[in-house]
């Protein structure tokens, strides 16, 4: 029966059509994001009584990366959005910014600027869920990190 | 009786023998007794045969019984061939298969062209001057770390007790 593939073939057709089109609408919407800077100690509780423990689900994603500390406090936390191919600074602390770039198709490139020079930048396709997580070593053998994640 | 007189007895039973040949039959048979006889069986059963013939009466007359075959072998035929399409279907199956190969295309440079950026969250880009940037990738969490470390400053923390360059808390 030809008639019935050629169906098939046209309805697949329409569907990788529509499939782009919807991808391509996706792509071009703005991005919500979330980024929070998080300290990491031994100690069970933070000297800054600002400091509150991180949410569960970051600290369960925290857990599984095969760091030192057991604890992790939230030092700031900061939702913004960013347009498509736009670019959005955001303070994270009196020394720390991020510049995020939109790029598109769920991708992103965090400049991360510390004592007001470029550290580095990186370039991560970040969906739902998907968490990128920039660290490096502080003071008295902690650890300062950057969580960048979609906001829910 | 020979049996060249038998044949000439089952043709004369057939209406097949000339006028001279069947007045020679006829003066056999009116002296031999057994020829009678023969002839008699021949014509019994030429009669058995044609009256017990079974009989296959059409309920139709012949040509409308022929034409129904005829009409119903074209509609067979006519099913098995493919239907041309429509003008419509022409123009779509032009416009579409085209359009569904620049679909595929566009899709596959979409998913896999992005700069830097690989699928489902893989393929960090990192370029940190000055430090030295690990990527940690954890697939079943969906987590990424870049980890910077400075050259040196693990021993400057431990033997001189000076913050690194990442300490920014």
């Amino acid at each position: 029966m030809r008639l019935p593939t050629f169906r098939i073939r046209v309805l697949s057709a329409l569907a990788l059509v529509f499939g782009c089109g919807l991808a391509a609408a996706v792509a071009a919407e703005e991005l919500k994001l979330e980024a929070t800077l998080v300290w990491g100690t031994n100690e069970a509780q933070s000297p800054d009584p600002k400091h509150k423990p991180v949410c569960a689900e970051v600290e369960k994603k925290l857990n599984t990366l095969p760091l030192r500390w057991q604890h992790y406090f939230e030092v700031k936390r900061q939702k913004f959005a960013v347009p498509d191919a736009g670019t959005q600074k955001v303070n994270m602390s009196k020394d720390c910014q991020i510049v995020v770039k939109n790029l598109g198709k769920g991708g992103v490139e965090m400049n991360v600027i510390g004592k007001g020079e470029s550290v580095g930048r990186i370039k991560q396709r970040l969906p739902k869920g998907e968490v990128l997580v920039t660290g490096g070593n502080a003071a008295n053998f902690t650890g300062w990190f950057i969580v960048l994640q979609q906001a829910e | 009786m020979t049996d060249e007189m038998k044949f000439e007895l089952l043709a004369y039973a057939d209406g097949e023998l000339s006028a001279s040949a069947r007045r020679n039959v006829e003066a056999r048979l009116a002296t031999d007794v057994g020829a009678r006889a023969l002839l008699a069986e021949l014509q019994m059963t030429r009669q058995t045969l044609g009256s017990n013939e079974p009989a296959q009466p059409l309920p139709e007359s012949r040509e409308f019984y022929w034409s129904k075959i005829e009409r119903e072998i074209n509609r067979l035929e006519s099913a098995g061939e493919r239907r041309a399409p429509s003008p419509i279907l022409q123009w779509w199956r032009r416009l579409i298969l085209p359009a569904a190969g620049l679909a595929v295309l566009a899709l596959t440079l979409s998913v896999n062209v992005l700069p830097g950026v690989g699928r489902g969250g893989s393929g960090v880009e990192a370029s940190f001057p000055g430090a030295e940037a690990l990527t940690y990738r954890d697939q079943a969490q969906g987590v990424t770390l870049v980890w910077l470390s400075y050259p040196g400053e693990d021993e400057a923390r431990d033997y001189e007790a000076a913050p690194p360059d990442g300490d920014w808390l």
